[in-house]
């Protein structure tokens, strides 16, 4: 090597100030997350109108996902990337607008999300201008990497690197193509795909999320972490390879698991369930390495409470993909879906798999990253033991809870009918475990507590300037390290000999390229088909758009986050549709901007809710829920009374819906005119069965009136009956 | 006619086959480059990077090699 060296430092500042949101951020997701647990087990912990389950639970989600994980990978990478390709961050100014920025996003959503403005996507809640924001944000994380990469002088791009540019670049394809959606107001907005296609769209971001801000950039920090804790190469490099791009082949394809049973096509929910199964090899290869990084290091894991975590993590992420490709197989998916099961499920992962690789990388950066000794190893032990029985408490009560459900919910009596035909019931039977779920996340969160206390006495023991290590690499030589000359003869030669895959992962753009391909590929192929292929979604000619009243109840059905306790989709089951009528068809939600078919019933599905109890029924049960049903843990929304209705806004929402395609004909000239009328109508209406006077220009009549039309469009074809008014 | 009909006619069923091999035949290069027995000794020194960053220059308070 007869290259000069040359001298330059790392940034750590940036590392260090990630690290402290990271921690900060998840101990107010896990507060969050612990309070929502205290609402499912005693309804008196919410405190409308802002502190509700409804309101809180995509906060929790937010909260831990974007905030805690989000800043633990922006930590590690930081730190690491610099590191592995030897050079200092592209630009000071980018890092640290990226840092402010996300943590501006983060306390957007912090006041946004209990002010009831929502989205109602999952993981994808935030509002258009935030959206806006996040995405200008992650551009600007994205120059600052790839600019990186441009000044390294390391030629070979590390595995780990190779899982940033992945996550990177799906994230931000993800994001901006399932937050597309027309303005109504400052923080409203109607998403531009409808019912089956944004379900679809949704569950492409939705599980793709889960892969690529939670997977495969922890996967990263574990290829980078955990043979430097170890103090070892990773087991195989080979196999890392491997199991970067089935990872990035396969996990794009799996998002309609989500939906299995649903008004999917079918041919879409068979492939992801396929995809998901498959799926198996790439993550236990994954894990695999991981555990056998440790190969003849286990001895250190009695005493590194760093190799502890990680130990930990990884098995936990090779039960949740154990288990995730499971529970994609539709006939397990049939018992487990809507379930607690999959609450389960995510908080092995997110407790198990993010939460103890941050940890463990948090305790083997505080003596670098602070110059000292850590201040307690003891400390960091007893936290990984109350993080442990934390997550077992955690997984063990809620894996009971979910199956428990699923199987209350399909049980038949020897007479054929359903067992429990109450819904109360099911959820009754869950409340010790939702009791032992919230000790489990206490102790996750008391463990947490003393990582601060270990954080701070460690901060505290820093020497008084940071000292700056001067490092000296060699400049990058121009590809001459690469020359042919000794070019092999055959085609086949060249194609297994090294230089050519050290070719295109030496060149980070054209890696990125085979990347977006992959990525990209799998998504066209996969989502394009349900939005040209007309018979995928068959039209239902008794099926109307939502009057404009029925559309502000809409608005306030997702203002409070309804959605994330009750479903709007019957799955062709028969404990289903004798539980709660006829299956729910994909041409019944057409207008649906965006679709609400929920995720999980902590209530009873909604799809065919319309005309099965009077009005007034309604009114009651949302003024106080336990009036009408003792035991019912929802929260009471009495406001909904008292507070007006906002007229003036419905016009502008029935235009921008009109926009979008849904046909409204005449109610696209007076729609609060029409609002009104129907009011009055309905206001009358529950006036003359006993209720109280003078709702028709409340809130609560947008909502009934919304609550009465869901479902019923089907049956004014057939002009059947509506069914009894039991659950 | 949109393009929706226009693609619901095209008869495109028989790409799925093609997608497949399509897709096989790129995870079985990826395997057959990973595991080329000339690759060894430039994996094995790639795997080695994370381990390397301290031996570049002087090590700081922080490094542990």
């Amino acid at each position: 090597m007869n290259q000069p060296l040359e001298s330059f430092s790392y940034d750590d500042a940036i590392a260090r100030k990630f690290m402290l949101a990271t921690f900060v951020w998840g101990l107010v997701g896990m507060l969050v997350g612990l309070l929502i647990a205290l609402q499912l087990a005693l309804p008196s912990h919410n405190i409308p109108p802002l502190l509700t389950f409804g309101r809180l639970r995509p906060l929790h989600t937010n909260a831990v996902i974007f905030a805690f994980a989000g800043n633990a990978f922006f930590t590690g990478a930081y730190y690491s990337t610099q590191r592995l390709l030897k050079t200092r961050m592209f630009s000071g100014l980018l890092s640290s607008l990226h840092f402010w920025g996300w943590q501006l996003i983060i306390v957007l959503g912090a006041l946004t999300l209990p002010a009831g403005f929502t989205q109602a996507k999952e993981y994808a809640e935030l509002e258009w201008p935030i959206d806006i924001l996040i995405a200008v944000v992650w551009v600007i994380f994205a120059v600052n990497f790839f600019g990186t990469l441009a000044r390294r002088r390391q030629r070979h791009l590390y595995v780990a690197i190779w899982f940033y540019i992945a996550s990177i670049v799906t994230v931000a394809l993800l994001h901006i193509f399932n937050n597309l959606s027309v303005p109504a107001g400052w923080l409203k907005s109607y998403s531009i795909y409808a019912g089956v296609q944004d379900a679809f769209m949704q569950w492409w971001y939705g599980h793709n999320a889960v892969a690529f801000f939670l997977t495969t950039p922890f996967l990263g920090l574990m290829y980078y972490f955990m043979p430097k804790a170890a103090e070892r190469p990773v087991f195989s490099y080979r196999l890392s390879i491997l199991h970067f791009w089935s990872l990035i082949f396969i996990y794009i394809w799996a998002g309609p698991h989500h939906l299995h049973y649903t008004a999917l096509p079918e041919w879409a929910s068979t492939l992801g369930m396929i995809f998901s199964v498959m799926l198996w090899m790439p993550s236990w290869g994954g894990m695999i390495n991981g555990l056998l990084t440790l190969r003849g290091a286990w001895h250190k894991v009695v005493e590194d409470p760093v190799l502890k975590f990680y130990v930990v993590a990884v098995t936990a992420y090779g039960m949740a993909t154990f288990e995730g490709p499971a529970l994609s197989v539709k006939s397990v998916n049939a018992l487990v879906h809507y379930t607690d099961w999959i609450i389960a499920h995510v908080h092995t992962g997110a407790l198990g798999w993010n939460g103890f690789l941050t940890f463990g990388m948090i305790y083997w950066l505080l003596p670098r990253l602070f110059q000292t000794k850590l201040y307690s190893q003891k400390l960091a032990e007893l936290h990984f033991w109350f993080a442990t029985f934390g997550l077992i408490f955690y997984v063990t009560a809620i894996y009971s809870a979910g199956l428990t459900q699923g199987l209350m919910w399909r049980a038949f009596d020897e007479t054929g009918r359903l067992q429990f035909p109450d819904f109360i019931e099911t959820t009754v039977k869950l409340i010790p475990m939702y009791w032992m779920r919230a000790v489990g996340g206490t102790l996750y969160l008391a463990g947490a507590l003393l990582c601060g206390t270990n954080m701070l006495m460690t901060w505290r023991t820093r020497p008084k300037t940071w000292e700056v290590p001067v490092v000296q690499a060699p400049r990058l030589e121009r590809r001459a390290e690469h020359g042919d000359a000794d070019a092999p003869a055959s085609a086949w030669k060249r194609f297994t000999r090294v230089s050519w895959h050290r070719r295109w992962e030496a060149l980070p753009l054209t890696f990125t390229v085979w990347v977006v391909v992959a990525v990209g590929v799998a998504s066209l192929f996969e989502i394009l088909p349900t939005f040209l292929i007309r018979s995928n979604v068959p039209t239902i000619a008794s099926v109307k758009p939502y009057t404009p009243l029925e559309l502000a109840g809409r608005d306030l059905y997702i203002r409070e986050g309804c959605f994330n306790c009750h479903s709007q989709m019957i799955r062709p089951l028969r404990p289903e549709t004798e539980r709660y009528g006829e299956y729910s068809k994909p041409g019944e939600s057409v207008y649906d901007h965006p679709f609400l078919w929920g995720s999980r019933r902590i209530g009873p599905d909604l799809a065919r809710e319309g005309g099965r109890f009077p009005d007034l029924w309604h009114v009651r049960h949302l003024e106080a829920p336990r009036s009408i049903t003792p035991k019912s843990i929802m929260p009471a929304y009495a406001g909904m009374l008292t507070r007006p209705l906002g007229f003036a806004g419905i016009q502008k929402r029935v235009d921008v819906m009109a926009m979008l395609g849904v046909p409204y004909g005449d109610a696209v000239r007076d729609a609060t005119g029409q609002a009104r009328a129907q009011a009055r109508t309905l206001a009358a209406s529950i006036a003359a069965q006993g209720g109280p006077q003078g709702l028709e220009d409340k809130e609560i009549v947008a909502v009934v009136a919304y609550l009465q039309r869901l479902g019923t469009d089907l049956r004014k074809g057939a002009g059947a009956a509506a069914p009894a008014g039991t659950r | 006619m949109g393009l929706s009909d226009v693609i619901g006619h095209a008869g495109l069923s028989g790409f799925t086959e093609v997608a497949m091999i399509l897709f096989m035949a790129a995870f079985v290069a990826v395997v057959v480059w990973t595991f080329a027995p000339r690759r060894r000794r430039e994996l094995d020194a790639a795997s080695r990077l994370p381990l390397d960053d301290e031996r570049t220059g002087p090590a700081g308070p922080g490094a542990d090699s």
